[in-house]
């Protein structure tokens, strides 16, 4: 096709390979991953009109780290450079928006989470209501359970429909060289297991990660410069709900995600292949069903959410395997979805389309 | 060297007092009280109460509510094992309990004695802590129990009289995080040398500037560096900047007198270590181009156990502080438009 000057690609995608415990320190992440998405599209760093990274400082514990991460980027002369407390795909949404100005060409986004130094089943209290659930220590593990549990009551599914999630992206982990879990597992292997959070088990839970991502965003011709085949986003769209799950009408569907999906144009045409950050289990059922896809898709061939999750970096992951789906696998039309928040609180839907 | 740190334990601990704004003090001045309340907004009642309608972002209003204390679970889980944050210390219940004459449920606990007496439908009452312990927090409810009768609140969906001034406008919260950090190889490389008396940096190979301490990287050009890079520095260097703290009192704080944290460059170095301590200076004396020596800590007294990640460039226990050397300063123009 022939772009416009408003059409806006993924154009380049790296992925460090996930690890339940790396040595290294957030910047070194950041700098391993970047400089291989640079040289993978064969720009040179001064040809980068805009970056911007998603990471948490409550990740690693370090105050200002991601400022610290910015040595990473080499800036001088000085870059212009922005940063989300939000997931790295997050960071792809700036500069996709960034790159609409029209006044660059390229855009750099980067994930970063060094999430081993905390303990998650203490850490994101404090990601809730302070007044209501932070002093109950509520933990993102309980909340998840709550969700599960009314899906199980709803009789939308069951523990078996959960361990078949599992055992179904594990079994798809094995081709991805990018997957920290992976195998085969039976199903009544799986029902084995004790609970964490009634009724989850440890495999409905996500793994702890230290991961780094990478993409490079290219806008109108330009893209072919840099990538054969590029993976147009031709729709993306974030939508919230509100942070106390109790006050949601329904938290066994999910209505932040449906509309991101409406407002990306996800139901256009069919979709080849969909990448959901789904961060337990059962969530992919709500999700599936939330974003209207049908059984013509292929979902999480890299193994998803399950097979290796460091937060700040998961969702850009679904992002670029999306689009290397197209620029790599040579498939039409793609989805990438991310989440954020208690219960699948917050949502971002893109869709990537590469040329007919 | 065998007594490197490779791992260390810190806590990042927030002692923070929250402002709670009209909504949340009338909760908590109610459930002081031992008396849980909602708020109607849109047709339907929110407890506890929320400030905005979720729905419309209107203001939730003033129609208070007087719900539970006994309520019926919608959705629950089991805790097997408590973490330090939780306020039990023996398994127990999370729960959604919509209380008597709320239309939305809360979460909070349910210490029900097996996760086999949970279920969803079951009736739970509040159990609160004694009225003098009762602090206007959500956790003045100890635990909702199983309920002895399972016929409706009393007094529930009653207004509640709010009055004029609520007693609680402020709450304490406190958060203390455990993070174990691992030393990178960059951080046990810069340690180890300080323990041998060695300052080092590293010289990157395409912008030939010396980096001190060492990052595993250039940060002007961006790449990668390692131990190939190492070249090591004089003990000795030259004040390039400088401030003066005026410490204010908070928690952690020791220093009580105003205090200097200068930048230092050291010789043939192209990046300054920071936040150094010059011994033998008056705070008021302290200027830029004063040469400067290093202090170290006597052989056997040298610890890095304070020398981690977040302290690049720090001389932990090893480096004690920097003396004046004598020689006439440098003219202070000379450190002017540094970028490092």
């Amino acid at each position: 096709m022939a772009p416009s000057e408003n059409d806006i690609a993924i154009v380049g995608f790296a992925q460090l390979p996930p690890e339940r415990r790396t040595t290294l320190t957030e910047s070194d992440l950041v700098l391993r991953s970047t400089r291989e998405v640079i040289a993978q599209v064969g720009i040179d760093k001064s040809e980068i009109g805009f970056t911007v990274s998603g990471s948490c400082d409550y990740l690693s514990g370090q105050g200002f780290s991601f400022v610290q991460n910015t040595d990473a980027y080499g800036m001088v002369p000085a870059i212009n450079e922005s940063h989300v407390e939000m997931d790295g795909a997050w960071a792809m949404y700036e500069a996709y928006v960034r790159l609409l100005q029209g006044d660059i060409d390229i855009a750099m986004a980067v994930g970063v989470g060094k999430n081993s130094n905390s303990d998650p089943s203490t850490l994101f209290t404090v990601e809730f209501d302070p007044y209501y659930l932070t002093p109950l220590g509520t933990d993102t593990w309980t909340l998840a359970a709550l969700q599960a549990r009314a899906l199980i009551d709803s009789g939308k599914a069951t523990e078996r429909d959960f361990a078949e999630v599992v055992a179904r992206n594990r079994s798809n982990a094995k081709s991805n060289p990018f997957a920290q879990v992976k195998g085969d597992y039976s199903i009544d292997e799986l029902l084995a297991a004790d609970y964490v959070r009634n009724p989850l088990r440890r495999h409905d839970l996500p793994p702890t990660t230290d991961q780094a991502a990478a993409v490079i965003l290219a806008r109108g011709k330009r893209a072919y410069d840099l990538c054969e085949r590029p993976a147009w986003i031709t729709g993306i769209d974030h939508r919230i709900e509100a942070h106390l799950p109790t006050v949601r009408k329904d938290i066994t569907t999910s209505v932040s995600t449906r509309l991101a999906a409406e407002a990306a144009g996800a139901g256009k045409g069919p979709i080849d292949v969909a990448e959901i950050h789904a961060p337990f289990s059962f969530q992919e059922l709500i999700l599936r069903e939330s974003l209207g896809l049908d059984a013509s898709t292929e979902v999480n061939p890299s193994g998803g959410a399950l097979a290796a999750h460091s937060v700040m970096t998961v969702g850009l992951i679904r992002v670029g395997e999306a689009a290397n789906q197209i620029i790599k696998n040579g498939k039409s039309r793609t989805l990438a979805h991310t989440t954020s928040g208690p219960c699948l609180q917050q949502n971002l839907v893109c869709v990537l389309e590469g040329d007919q | 060297m065998a007594d490197t740190v490779q791992e260390f334990v810190f806590n990042l601990t927030f002692p923070f007092s929250r402002t709670l704004g009209s909504t949340l003090s009338t909760f908590s001045s109610a459930i002081a009280q031992g008396q849980i309340i909602g708020v109607r907004t849109g047709g339907r009642v929110i407890a506890p109460p929320l400030e905005y309608d979720p729905d419309t972002a209107e203001d939730s209003g003033t129609d208070w509510v007087c719900v539970g204390p006994k309520g019926t679970v919608s959705s629950w889980t089991w805790v097997p094992e408590p973490t330090n944050l939780h306020p039990l210390d023996h398994a127990f219940g999370f729960a959604f309990i919509t209380l008597d004459g709320a239309d939305t449920p809360m979460i909070h606990i349910v210490d029900a004695g097996s996760e086999s007496a949970m279920s969803a439908g079951m009736r739970v009452e509040a159990k609160f802590k004694a009225p003098a312990d009762c602090a206007g927090r959500i956790d003045d409810i100890i635990a909702f129990v199983p309920a002895s009768d399972p016929a409706p609140s009393e007094g529930a969906g009653e207004p509640f009289e709010a009055p004029a001034e609520n007693e609680i406008t402020e709450m304490d919260a406190f958060s203390d995080l455990r993070y174990i950090d691992n030393a990178s190889p960059t951080t046990i490389m810069w340690a180890e040398a300080l323990m041998e008396g060695r300052i080092i940096g590293q010289k990157c190979p395409q912008c030939a500037r010396t980096i001190v301490g060492p990052r595993g990287m250039c940060s002007v050009c961006a790449i990668e560096l390692d131990e190939s890079h190492v070249v090591e520095v004089p003990d000795r260097g030259v004040v390039s900047n400088f401030t003066i703290v005026t410490p204010t009192p908070y928690p952690g704080q020791t220093e009580t007198e105003p205090f200097a944290r200068c930048s230092i460059l050291l010789d043939g170095a192209d990046a300054v270590i920071a936040q150094q301590e010059i011994l033998d200076v008056p705070v008021n004396e302290i200027r830029v181009g004063i040469h400067v020596e290093c202090v170290w800590a006597p052989e056997n007294e040298r610890s890095a156990k304070d020398i981690d990640n977040r302290s690049r460039g720090s001389g932990g226990d090893i480096i004690v502080g920097w003396r004046t050397t004598g020689e006439p300063d440098e003219p202070a123009d000379r450190y002017l438009d540094r970028m490092m």
